[in-house]
């Protein structure tokens, strides 16, 4: 079966930093792949130019062999490319439900027997549907990263990727989270997740690729890239 | 069921005061009133129309045009112009200037709404002093400096509209069809289309949404507005010049709209009428209103982002909810 994402020599400068120095990585149907790396090492970046975010100084982006490199971020988004961020945000001036209902309104045809998720029945699976009422500016922050993740799931995604969906989060929503991410591939939603909390990543990935430098520097299954000396070494131990 | 029912009724429920108000307004004439006033209240109505496209362009889609007279301007050109050169009449001239202003939006909102950031309220402002250069140096196709005539009656079903009761009768006709008309906006899934754009652009576009051309749209729109309320000035007038549709007029169009507040159903039609019954109430003379407009403009950005209207409902709620006033500001802060 071929990768639903294959990335290829993918390379991002800003004026003289290179944040992506020609990166290979391949994400298969199905999994939940984790992405880790120190900070700085490139991790937003590469879903910044997957996403169209940033146009890409060099490489090639392939979704389900077509090839998306340097599309506009609304164009890769009706692909079936979801997407949340990294600074948590939703629309603040607008009710938690209207948020989730712009969000479907721009979903693109799936086609599939199954209807999509209604926008309340997704703040159900997230959690949030006490709060359909509230204005998503005044949602606590917690709750507003559950918002995110409602809204690039109302994209009716076949890829979901999530910049550090956790951070911010306590320990009773992080478990939370891990349980809806968890359930995703059994939708149809393949995941990538960037995250600094490797128990987190442990649990919800079984593989894992780390950036240093805007290059990849290991790909392999957690358990083994965690104990490799190279991932070791750029960590000092510090975080592992 | 009942819920969602009650649901579907809500958004009618706003448009309610709208509706009341503009019937007092149209039982006016019972009272006998003088032909200024119903000559102030024309040309006020007249402003009111663009202010509800302008509404839809600020307060749904958070970009300001600071050249809206302009687009006013090319309706009331256009009927001016098809009125002499093809003996084209008020009617046919309404849905012509609208398309004209529209097409004349798109020009303007392509080049400038695509790349984003400010750009678009500098250009506006530019094609605003551009056009007005241009109809000056027109020759006689646009009258030049002096304008343009527009010597045509308004007949509806065989009556002659001239009269100023009747014209006053029309244009809050037309006033009631714009205000339904950006209401219906509001309420749609294309209005939610513009406000997640108004709030937060990098997000809407992660979501789908096509933030540039949808930018380019509200404009589109917004001249729509812009080009319908030309044509009744044209008319209403019977002349027409470029000053009319210069940099000023257009900076009086936005403080109309941020005065009245741009996000409520009620703030064209306030923003409109207090600022064409401002200086007559008061007795000021132009240069006093500049100065007393230009201090309302401050005092409601600095209190009342929401306009007057938005002010007033704040208010209000203030008055009808327990919460404690601290409380609401903080939540209102954090938005
Ligand atoms: N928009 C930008 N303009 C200029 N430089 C940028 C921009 N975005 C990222 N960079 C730079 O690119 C490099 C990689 O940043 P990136 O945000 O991708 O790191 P990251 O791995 O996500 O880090 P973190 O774990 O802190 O989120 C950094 O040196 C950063 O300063
Ligand atoms: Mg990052």
């Amino acid at each position: 079966m071929s990768p639903i994402l294959a990335i290829s020599g993918l390379s991002k400068q800003f004026g003289g930093v290179t944040a992506l120095a020609g990166v290979d990585l391949t994400i298969e149907e199905g999994e939940i792949l984790g992405v880790v790396g120190p900070n700085g090492s490139g991790k937003t970046t590469l879903f910044n130019v997957v996403t169209g975010v940033h146009k890409p100084s060099g490489g090639t982006v392939l979704f389900r062999r077509r090839d998306i490199t340097g599309l506009a971020p609304h164009a890769i988004s009706r692909t079936g490319i979801g997407y949340t961020f990294q600074q948590a945000m939703a629309f603040a001036g607008l009710g938690v439900l209207e948020n989730v209902q712009i969000a479907s309104e721009h979903a693109r045809a799936t086609g599939g027997a199954n209807p999509w998720p209604t926008p309340q029945a997704l703040l159900d699976f997230v959690g949030l549907s006490a709060l359909a009422g509230e204005k998503a500016g005044v949602l606590p922050f917690g709750s507003l990263r559950l918002l995110g993740l409602a809204l690039a799931l109302a994209t009716r995604p076949s890829l979901l990727l999530l910049d550090e969906p956790a951070a911010g989060l306590n320990d009773r929503e992080t478990t939370a989270l891990v349980g809806l991410v968890r359930q995703l591939p059994g939708h149809g939603i393949t995941v990538c997740v960037i995250d600094h909390d490797m128990k987190l990543m442990q649990m919800l990935c079984r593989r894992l690729a780390v950036l240093d430098f805007g290059s990849k520097i290991a790909d392999g299954p957690t358990e083994a890239v965690l104990a490799d000396p190279k991932v070791l070494d750029v960590y000092l131990g510090g975080e592992l | 069921m009942n819920d969602s029912r009650r649901a579907g009724l809500k958004p009618l429920r706003s448009l309610l005061p709208v509706l009341v108000i503009l019937a007092l307004i149209a039982a006016v004439p019972l009272f006998s009133p003088s032909n200024r006033f119903l000559s102030l209240a024309i040309s006020a109505g007249i402003n009111v129309i663009a202010l509800y496209g302008l509404s839809v362009l600020f307060g749904q889609t958070g970009i300001l045009s600071m050249g809206h007279a302009a687009l006013v301007g090319i309706g009331a050109y256009a009927a001016a112009i098809l009125a002499r050169d093809f003996g084209v009449g008020f009617w046919l001239a309404l849905p012509a200037a609208a398309i004209a202003s529209a097409v004349f939006a798109m020009i303007v909102g392509i080049p400038s709404l695509r790349v984003g950031g400010h750009h678009f309220v500098i250009m506006t402002f530019a094609f605003g002093q551009l056009l007005a250069i241009v109809l000056t140096n027109g020759g006689d196709y646009t009258g030049a400096a002096t304008g343009l005539d527009v010597t045509d009656h308004v007949t509806l079903f065989g009556a002659d509209m001239t009269d100023l009761t009747r014209y006053y009768l029309m244009v809050v006709a037309f006033v009631t069809v714009a205000a339904v008309a950006s209401w219906a906006i509001i309420h749609s899934s294309y209005g939610r289309t513009l406000r997640a754009i108004r709030e937060n652009e990098k997000l809407a576009a992660s979501l789908g949404i096509n933030v540039g051309r949808h930018k380019i749209g509200a404009f589109v729109v917004s001249g729509v507005f812009a080009g319908i309320s030309g044509v009744l000035l044209a008319y209403f007038l019977g002349h027409i010049s470029p000053s009319q549709f210069s940099s000023f007029p257009s900076i009086y169009l936005a403080l109309m709209v941020m005065i009245g507040g741009a996000r409520l159903i009620e703030g064209p039609l306030a923003g409109g009428i207090l600022v064409a019954f401002l200086p007559e109430v008061l007795n000021l003379d132009p240069v006093q209103s500049r100065i007393v407009y230009g201090v309302c403009l401050i005092a409601v950005i600095m209190l009342l982002p929401d306009g007057l209207i938005g002010g007033i409902v704040r208010a209000l709620r203030g008055l009808f909810s327990g919460k404690p006033k601290s409380e609401r500001d903080a939540a209102e802060a954090r938005q």
